[in-house]
């Protein structure tokens, strides 16, 4: 017994600094960091992970002039982790939440709500001079600017081209140049992210617009899947029950997919530009043989997911001012080119293509631009996340789909999305 | 001699079914302590004990900071909460083990409730009165439902403690003119410090331990605990799995679990028994 | 011993008594009333209302409508009867175990220290560091389990296999406090009646089927109520293993994401509700129909009662 004299012994300055961090957490419940160095405004930008997105943080500050200063706060990898980190924070009236880089199918939902300051006069002026129209697309809600487009994205289909001669233009061509190989005892997987996560509704909807259908109507109110839309899920369905398809399937990301692809066991992969630059990193040998085509089409060309992400402010920042003005630099064609020759995330604004540094680091270039021409937004609605999280839960695993009983699932349980009124699986 | 074999033979069949239960309770632990001590570059090599031994893992999650200040978060909350269920777990015990007066069942009936209690169910109100209260991501935003649900644990393991302490000191004192207060104060009090010591690493275990509340009720790192802040780590880079870290932190945050276990075990498990069995 | 109480000559040592039982309850009670109580009662409220965060203008009274909702929709129920399941299984699974484990604890002839701690660690170690570590282990190309398994399985993305996994977790971090509850009953148990047996002939079995178990029974069945509820809250394996993928979410996975990933507080505050009433409805059922005595009213419980 003598071991323990009283309850918690702790000595009496551990508990004066006890007593000091709870105030402290009381006082300012919404405290970010303990950075009180610095006497100029702190703009806090809450990021996925993105190797070299410091040195482009670190240039802004330098740019800044000490008129504030940009704070990294890392999020979580995958979207719906940091999705659910910056709603909750805006949810809970954070205003150490200056500044989001979002996913582009966010922006409906947080403007819906309130949540993210429009952008207006001068800030949007800048904002789309000189930015491509589709990024430029998926910043507004209802007619409003609400972000700044930072980096689109496109997939295409990448092969090897000593595994592949031409590039097949469709899924059933893709499917019957993997079972070829299959038969001559060749690596004949197509990595698709076909995980229950967002890459899966990212492959769904590609191939509904490649259908020529989409989820939602033009104005977001009501379901579309028509019967072109289950040509898309029997397309699904074929590739994943077919020898094209690698067995874990049901469990690739884009990080798996590309790490098949590295490891040789894929000659084909269907992603994003980021594999060029990883290979380049990683593989030099493997690259020389990697090559690029369109997005695989159902009868026709095919119509490319579009991703991205885009800047916007909270509504609870202090200093909205110099917030706009960081997105600004952080999204400014110096910003853009960092980023898409380190970390392979393609610019939105049109002259950074041009760029001759850029042009030597994406031999892909013009099918980016290309393929940006026809690719297939996702719904715009501030149901998204639950849209997306229902289409995720229904194809998954995607050779369970039964394609019109899940087309029937699906219009059901999206229409109930609609009206707040579905339970989230 | 054959009995002396016998003893010898059933020494050997214990300690073989001993070695199966220790071995069955403490591999899973192991590997992650295995795990926190690879290379990145060996994590895939899917092997039980590490190649070569590095503590880097550990460096990196005091180094990038973003692990020290929910580790502190942990240990303030849990401490916190701990003490104020303690003080409060301490005068409602005492009551119901000493004391008759209405409402007694009540209240053991109430505490059996919230012991029982889906967590879950408290977790959306919770989070709608504490954003309105401007509790979110507060220390006292958690401490409020910790202290709530050890209470029960508290009261039930301590009541039980308080029913074997002789009274009759008690009665003595009451007889040389003390009050209530001043018998419970200077007799009762010192008798009861082992169930006290028990009742309070029950309850500091359960605080370590939550989750649920850590993740929904903070937002960042002011109020976030060590377990939620796991559950949030990040690589580096797009490429970086943080499966290191992860398994760094777990082995930290097991430690004081692994000590109270090493030095308190007989008062862990009677103070689990009693409180639960004997009410 | 308490006998004195009743003895208490004076009227107003009596009332002196009250109060002071009162005084001495009523911090604890109030906390317990604020933050479990009235977020109970504001449950219900949010419950009849249509309330999601994100269309703030929208709020409004509706009536059963989320209950029709919840009631009717597919993905409740799915969630409803993993749950069960999760329950029934590894709750079955821990008292054999358990039992076990108990008689092991109980009986053994040496390092019965060293086995009570052993025993001691899963129960203590925070569940969410026990589940990444049995997460990693069944990582393809990562664990050392998943080692055992055909090449490209990953058990973890398939519903089978994945609630295999959590059951398993589950059982590994928890059979240590059933073996601890019922080693508390074991312990009862006196000697002399499975001496007395022994000599009449009966053997191991014969003594724990008919001596041991009924003489546990209630050990049995409050361990049984105690871990059943606390099997229906399943939360933080879930999270860690599946997070719940592949159709392996429980209730109060369920809740947590509509909750903050739908930011619906009208359909989650419904599904807390339900979640409550089927606690409440399962702690009825033992209590009245299995005769479990509930810890607070077990004999000896009450000083009046006592001795």
């Amino acid at each position: 017994m003598g071991k323990w004299p009283s309850t918690p012994a702790v000595s009496r300055p551990r508990w004066r600094c006890l007593i000091l961090v709870i105030s402290l957490a009381v006082a300012s419940p919404l405290l970010v960091s303990c950075g009180t160095e610095n006497a100029g405004v702190v703009i806090n930008i809450f990021n996925g992970p993105e190797e070299n997105f410091s040195s482009i943080v670190d240039r802004c500050n330098s740019l800044a002039h000490g008129n504030y200063r940009i704070k990294l706060n890392q999020l979580p990898r995958d979207a719906e982790g940091q999705r659910e980190q910056l709603v909750r924070r805006l949810a809970a009236r954070d205003s150490g939440l200056d500044l989001m880089d979002m996913d582009i199918t966010w922006v409906a939902e947080l403007a819906e709500a309130g949540w993210i300051k429009e952008w207006t006069g001068e800030d949007k002026k800048s904002v789309e001079r000189g930015t491509l129209e589709k990024p430029l697309k998926t910043a507004r809600w209802n007619n409003k600017l609400y972000a700044a487009p930072y980096n689109t994205n496109v997939q295409l289909l990448w092969y090897r081209s000593d595994l592949v001669p031409t590039p097949p233009a469709t899924w059933d061509e893709l499917i019957t140049a993997a079972e070829k190989l299959a038969d001559q005892g060749k690596p004949h997987y197509v990595e698709v992210t076909g995980a229950q996560y967002e890459g899966l509704v990212v492959w769904f909807n590609a191939l509904v617009t490649s259908a020529g259908s989409s989820i939602l109507s033009a104005d977001g109110k009501r379901v579309v899947l028509d019967s072109k839309a289950r040509k898309a899920l029997e397309v699904m369905k074929k590739f994943a029950t077919s020898r094209a398809a690698d067995p874990s399937l049901s469990n690739t990301h884009e990080q798996e997919a590309n790490l098949a692809f590295q490891a040789g066991k894929a000659p084909f992969q269907v992603i994003w530009p980021f594999v060029y630059a990883a290979t380049r990193d990683s593989n030099p040998e493997l690259l020389k043989k990697l090559r690029w085509a369109p997005y695989p089409g159902i009868d026709g060309p095919g119509s490319s997911p579009l991703g991205g992400a885009v800047f916007a402010v909270g509504k609870y920042s202090k200093h909205p001012h110099e917030a706009f003005a960081a997105a600004t630099c952080l999204r400014d064609p110096e910003s853009q080119k960092i980023a898409a020759v380190k970390d392979g995330l393609p610019p939105t604004i049109r002259s950074v293509y041009d760029d001759r540094e850029f042009i030597a680091k994406y031999p892909m270039r013009d099918a980016i631009l290309q393929a940006l021409e026809t690719a297939g937004e996702r719904p715009s609605t501030p149901f998204y996340q639950n849209i997306s999280t229902i289409v995720s839960t229904v194809l998954s695993p995607p050779q369970a789909i039964a394609p019109q009983a899940t087309l029937s699932r699906l219009r059901a349980e999206i229409a109930d999305a609609l009206q707040s009124k579905g339970v989230l699986p | 001699m054959t009995t002396g074999q016998a003893v010898t033979g059933s020494k050997i069949r214990w300690s073989a079914i001993n070695l199966i239960v220790v071995f069955f309770a403490i591999t899973p632990v192991l590997w992650i302590v295995s795990l926190s001590l690879k290379q990145p570059s060996t994590f895939t090599d899917g092997s039980f004990i590490p190649r070569k031994i590095t503590f880097d893992n550990y460096l990196g999650i005091f180094r990038t900071g973003g692990f020290a200040r929910p580790l502190l978060n942990s240990i303030g909350i849990g401490l916190i909460s701990t003490a104020i269920a303690i003080v409060l777990g301490v005068f409602a015990a005492y009551a119901i083990a000493r004391l008759n007066f209405p409402g007694r069942r009540v209240m053991l009936g109430a505490s059996l409730l919230i012991a029982m209690f889906p967590q879950v169910s408290l977790v959306t109100p919770l989070f709608q009165i504490e954003r309105s209260l401007h509790l979110f991501n507060t220390w006292p935003g958690l401490i409020l439902p910790y202290v709530t649900f050890t209470l029960p644990l508290t009261i039930y393991t301590l009541s039980a403690f308080f029913r074997e302490i002789p009274w009759e000191l008690e009665k003595a004192a009451k007889m040389d003119g003390a009050t209530p207060f001043q018998a419970f104060r200077h007799v009762i009090v010192p008798l009861a410090v082992p169930g006290v010591v028990t009742a309070t690493i029950l309850a500091f275990i359960q605080c370590w331990n939550d989750f649920l509340f850590a993740i929904a009720l903070t937002s960042s790192d002011s109020a976030r605990t060590a377990p939620a802040a796991i559950s949030f780590f990040t690589g580096a880079s797009q490429f970086e799995d943080p499966t290191g870290s992860i398994a760094a932190a777990a082995v930290v945050i097991t430690i004081p679990i692994v000590i109270f276990v090493l030095v308190f075990q007989s008062r862990i498990v009677s103070g689990l028994t009693s409180g639960a069995v004997k009410g | 011993m308490s006998r004195h109480v009743r003895e208490e000559p004076t009227t107003d040592g009596m009332r002196a008594e009250h109060r002071l039982g009162l005084l001495l309850c009523a911090p604890a009670a109030a906390v317990m009333l604020v933050v479990a109580g009235w977020p109970i009662i504001y449950s219900f409220l949010l419950s009849f209302q249509r309330y999601d965060l994100r269309f703030p203008q929208a709020r409004g009274w509706i009536g059963l409508d989320n209950y029709a909702t919840v009631l009717t929709n597919h993905y409740w129920w799915v969630a409803f009867g993993v749950t069960v399941l999760i329950m029934v299984v590894s709750v079955a699974i821990e008292l054999v175990l358990g039992m076990a484990l108990a008689v092991v604890m109980h009986r053994t002839l040496v390092a019965r220290g060293l086995l009570r701690t052993a025993v001691l660690i899963p129960y203590g170690i925070v569940s969410v560091v026990a589940a990444y570590g049995w997460k990693y282990a069944w990582t393809p190309g990562t664990g050392w389990l998943a080692g055992f398994l055909p090449e490209n399985s990953a058990p973890l993305t398939q519903q089978i296999p994945a609630l295999g996994i959590i059951v398993l977790a589950e059982v590994w971090k928890t059979t240590p406090f059933m073996a601890l509850l019922l080693l508390a009953g074991l312990a009862l148990i006196p000697d002399e009646l499975h001496r007395a047996a022994e000599m009449d002939g009966a053997s191991r079995w014969q003594r724990f089927i008919h001596i041991t178990l009924p003489l546990m029974k209630p050990a049995i069945l409050v361990a049984l109520l105690f871990r059943a509820l606390d099997a229906f809250r399943i939360y933080d394996n879930i999270y860690v293993l599946t997070n719940g993928a592949q159709s392996t979410a429980s209730v109060s996975i369920t809740t947590y994401h509509n909750l903050i990933g739908g930011l619906n507080l009208g359909i989650g505050s419904t599904l807390a509700v339900l979640i409550f009433l089927t606690v409440a409805l399962i702690a009825f059922i033992f209590i009245k129909v299995f005769g479990a005595s509930s810890p607070g009213t077990a004999p000896g419980a009450d000083p009046k009662e006592r001795r």
